[in-house]
């Protein structure tokens, strides 16, 4: 079946499944119709008219509760194995009436958190801890928003998120302290109090020509009325070339907390300021600074597969100081 | 109201619904409402202080038991008796034993089935009042019950205590929640379709046989029924109230008595004949043509009397009952064997055609011609009252004349003063008595003359109902009068007695005919609510729909009915279309998330200084060429285009230090602030 097929206007944008009183009430119903169809007693069809009401104005009210309502998932950009994270999702009541009652649960039901309240155009966080035991990548369920409002007679969902793919970094670890002052050559990493590309804030200035506009603080410009550039302190360390050395395959222990030294050592540089680049079996990504680039090479160290072949020799940066880490 | 006091309130009063209902149906009694009622008062006050542990809850239910196989085995008049009886206790010992808003709730879902068994046994206007409390309790209770679960899967226990109370938006919820619910089961109730005729109750308790209705009919039985304030039945004339000229003396004939034995009226019905429900529905009973009178449908609404006797206006000619047959004597009375089929029918009489019937026969003229041993005193007065008449008729009417003047008084009051029969005392000593005295002088004088004669029993008109637009007849209008075969021509009718008419003692109170009205509506549209009814409306629609033009008001009246149909098409396409957009419409729409307003405001402040995206543009290609062609606005626009991805396609929440600075970038982007400093180069 091709993808996008059927279409998305023949699926259901609810599903309604009944409750234990649910269920009741449909037997009953059944039960009573028959009766009131055989003995043409009108009181009895006005009983059972009574309970398909029930179920039409439950249906009613409960759509109107559920309409509306928007989840966005809530997911931290970096998520460590074995280390909880917070995950959640915010809950918005876009209509002009109240939602009640509303359930936020799991599309695997392995969370269900209640909002019994969501007042005209209001909104909630929820969140929760949710530990990743391993590295790699993982899919958080979806999140649906359910109803049993009003007489919880039925449970009514609306359409599940789809699932979200998270990629679980390896859990720094400590230990790799040690590493983290000298580099491979001996150097020491210093630190250097002057003006520069750093991530780090030396001083705020009047706005010049010529001056990057992204350095613009707009707040201090917005509060004093003059345009303010921020001035940050040059680069703390010399740029860092992490090098996995081995294959990794003899041993999953200790591939893990080689790629856990791995990833301690390229947060430890990045939050320095230095260029960091990555290099080992399979693996290559280019220097950068930031906090986006520490990401890139936390992925590939979570994606690592032991095994690979060496990667081609990568150029090695211009000043950078190799950091080895045994993978065997 | 703390919720979980609201909710032991709402199920409390839906189970007094249930209890209520069971009344209604006897099922059960004063003494069991009173310990019931007792039960849910002592049920309250121990709400908080009973710690039940799980041996008296067992010990409960075996007592329950046995209590409920003794009553099954032992008292109960019926299974069915015994099955109530163990509901009721049931739903006490829920109540009793429940400490979660669950196993309240539950107690409440029970008493439904009060309803259902009360449905078997009534059908009484006093339902409606009970099913709309339990709706109105009921919806309440699950509401609260809805609401405090929610809390209690969030919170365990301390959720429920903690629960927010039911203030007045749960009273609005509830209230609008029960509406909704009984329109939309009125709703249903009327276009479910139905399979057949309604029946009655199962065990609809009839009343005692009425004495003035039977084969033997004592005299002063009548009078009894006139000291009984009930209602009898209820007869809606078409087209509103009648004329009161035409229809003053209209009387609902029930059955007649021929023949007398000087202190009780019988009837032996020789010529009786059976006739089974023709294919048109309507019952002949009166196959020779009435002369003149006026033609009069009515519409009779019968309680449930003990008595087979149907009551119509007199000369009816056609009737049509919910009956496979019916019987019909030679005077015109009509019988239905079948109980409910008398409940409710209707009869087209020809009021006022006199005098009907052609001569007699000699065995029917002797049978209306017998006598009792009698006094002569009958025979001698009734030569004296005749005189010189020169015809029956005039005898008849001087004989009338006599008996409804002074001394001659109408009274209920009937206490004997002498040894002689019944109505020899009446006419010759007492003179006074009630319609059923004055009716048997009237026959016996008359069948003295050699006029045949017979006795009728019905009602008088009733009170017209303005409300519900029927004659409201009471069984204190039960009535006497005679009809007489004059000259050989046919029967009139003669009713001497000096009683009031029906409006004379100033009718009923407003509130007693509205409930009586709206009883009323409850027999005809809900208890009686059958699939010809449902035809007939359907028909009556359909009717409406091809024959009337409502919506040609005056200023249109230009416009054909035909080129109306593509405008109502439109409009309905255009309802569907609306209804399907709805639908759809969050689909396509889940993936593009509303664009933010700061980003909008961004965008109108680039606008008055000429830079607008353009429509294949991304957000981020805009804010590049901004920074090309204004660098100053760059810098603002690249941190507003950032928050835009970041909130629109990342559903990220800015946080105080991001809002605030995306507002110092719209402001510079919109004050102009930095070309203030000289820096701007924008257009």
């Amino acid at each position: 079946m091709r993808p996008g097929w059927p279409p998305a206007v023949f699926s259901p944008r609810r599903t309604i499944s009944p409750t234990r009183e649910g269920w009741w009430c449909l037997f009953v119903t059944i039960g009573l119709g028959v009766t009131a169809v055989n003995s043409g007693n009108n009181l009895l069809y006005l009983l059972v008219s009574l309970l398909l009401a029930l179920i039409f104005v439950s249906g009613v009210l409960s759509e109107q509760t559920i309409r509306g309502v928007r989840i966005t998932s809530l997911v931290p950009d970096e998520v460590f194995a074995g280390r909880p994270a917070t995950v959640g999702a915010t809950v918005v009541n876009d209509k002009r009436l109240p939602a009640r009652s509303l359930v936020l649960e799991t599309a695997d039901g392995s969370r269900v958190i209640p909002v019994r309240w969501l007042p005209p155009g209001g909104d909630r966080v929820l969140a929760w801890e949710h530990e990743f035991p391993r590295r790699g990548r993982h899919r958080l369920p979806g999140l649906k928003v359910t109803t049993r409002f009003p007489f919880g007679l039925f449970v009514k969902s609306g359409r599940a998120q789809d699932p979200r793919d998270v990629v679980v970094y390896p859990a720094p670890v400590t230990s790799a302290a040690g590493r983290l002052s000298v580099s491979s050559t001996g150097d020491t990493v210093e630190t250097r109090r002057r003006r520069g590309r750093g991530q780090e804030l030396h001083d705020l200035r009047p706005y010049r020509d010529g001056d990057d506009p992204r350095l613009i603080h707009w707040r201090v410009s917005a509060r004093t009325g003059v345009v303010t550039v921020r001035e940050m302190e040059a680069g703390a360390t010399a740029d860092v070339r992490i090098v996995l050395r081995g294959t990794g395959t003899p041993g999953a222990d200790r591939l893990e907390r080689a790629l856990g030294e791995a990833v301690a050592l390229t947060l430890h540089f990045i939050g320095r300021g230095a260029a960091v680049s990555l290099a080992g079996p399979g693996v290559a990504v280019p220097p950068g600074r930031g906090r986006d680039h520490a990401r890139l090479i936390l992925e590939a160290l979570a994606l690592y597969e032991p095994g690979r072949p060496a990667a081609a020799a990568t150029p090695e940066p211009a000043r950078a100081r190799d950091v080895v880490v045994d993978l065997d | 109201m703390p919720a979980l006091a609201a909710l032991r309130l709402a199920v409390y009063l839906t189970v007094a619904a249930g209890v209520a209902a069971l009344h209604l149906g006897g099922l059960v009694g004063a003494v069991g409402i009173g310990l019931f009622g007792a039960a849910l008062l002592l049920g309250w006050w121990l709400r908080d202080r009973r710690q039940e542990t799980p041996g008296l809850l067992r010990a409960l239910v075996i007592a329950i038991a046995l209590v409920a196989g003794l009553d099954l085995l032992y008292f109960a008049e019926s299974a069915f008796d015994g099955f109530v009886r163990l509901l009721v206790l049931l739903v006490l010992l829920r109540l009793f034993t429940a400490r979660t808003p669950r196993a309240l709730r539950d107690a409440g879902l029970l008493a439904f089935f009060m309803l259902v068994a009360s449905t078997a046994v009534t059908f009484s206007l006093g339902f409606l009042f009970v099913f709309v409390a339990f709706v109105a309790a009921g919806v309440a209770m699950l509401i609260l019950a809805q609401d405090l679960a929610e809390a209690e899967r969030a919170g365990g226990e301390t959720g429920v205590a903690r629960a927010p109370g039911a203030g007045r938006g749960f009273v609005a919820l509830g209230l609008a929640a029960s509406a909704a619910s009984l329109l939309v089961t009125l709703a249903l109730f009327f276009v479910i379709p139905r399979v057949g005729e309604a029946t009655l109750a199962l065990r609809q308790p009839l009343r005692r046989m009425l004495i003035g209705f039977t084969d033997r009919v004592e005299l002063g039985a009548i009078g009894e029924l006139e000291t009984d304030d009930t209602v009898a039945m209820r007869v809606e004339v078409g087209g509103g109230p009648p004329p009161a000229e035409a229809f003053a003396h209209l009387r609902w004939r029930g059955i007649t008595l021929e023949r007398f034995d000087g202190r009780a009226w019988t009837t032996e019905r020789p010529r009786r004949v059976a006739f089974r429900r023709p294919t048109t529905g309507a019952f002949e009973v009166w196959p020779e043509p009435r002369e003149g009178g006026v033609p009069l449908r009515q519409a009779v609404f019968l309680e449930p009397i003990g008595t087979d006797a149907v009551f119509a206006a007199p000369h009816a000619v056609r009737a049509w009952f919910r009956s496979v047959s019916a019987l019909v004597d030679d005077s015109g009375a009509i019988a239905v064997p079948v109980p409910s089929a008398r409940l409710q029918y209707t009869v087209e009489s020809h009021v006022g055609a006199e005098p009907w019937g052609g001569p007699l026969g000699g065995g029917e003229r002797s049978r209306y011609l017998q006598l009792p041993p009698l006094s002569p005193r009958f025979a001698a007065l009734a030569q004296q009252v005749a005189g010189e008449a020169g015809t029956d008729a005039a005898a008849a009417a001087a004989l009338v004349r006599y008996l409804s003047r002074p001394p001659f008084r109408y009274t209920l009051t009937l206490e004997r003063a002498t040894a002689l029969d019944p109505l020899e005392e009446f006419v010759f000593v007492r003179r006074a008595g009630n319609c059923e005295y004055f009716a048997a002088a009237l026959v016996v004088m008359l069948r003295t003359l050699g006029i045949p004669a017979r006795m009728v029993n019905g009602f008088q008109r009733g009170e017209w109902n303005p409300y519900g637009g029927y004659f409201l007849v009471r069984m204190g209008d039960a009535h006497s009068w005679v009809e007489a075969h004059v000259d050989g021509r046919g029967w009139i009718t003669l009713d001497p007695s000096p009683r009031e008419p029906p409006d004379a003692g100033g009718g009923s109170a407003r509130v007693s005919l509205w409930l009586d009205a709206l009883r009323v509506r409850w027999y005809r549209y809900i208890v009686s609510w059958s699939r010809q009814d449902q035809v007939q409306v359907a028909a009556a629609i359909g009717r409406a729909a091809l024959t009337s033009s409502p919506w040609r008001l005056p200023g249109l009246s230009w416009i054909p009915a035909s080129g109306l149909v593509l405008p109502a098409m439109a409009v309905v396409a255009g309802v569907f279309g609306w209804l399907a957009w709805r639908r759809i419409g969050p689909l396509t729409r889940a993936g593009a998330p509303p664009v933010p307003r700061f980003y909008r405001r961004a965008l109108r402040a680039l606008a008055r200084r000429g830079l607008r995206p353009a429509p294949e543009e991304t957000a981020r290609e805009f804010a590049r060429r901004v920074a090309q062609t204004a660098p100053a606005l760059g810098g603002p626009l690249a941190r507003v285009t950032e928050a835009y991805e970041a909130v629109r396609f990342g559903a990220a929440i800015l946080d105080g230090r991001g809002a605030a600075e995306v507002d110092g970038a719209l402001r510079v982007l919109a004050s102009g602030a930095v070309r203030g400093n000289g820096a701007a180069t924008g257009a």
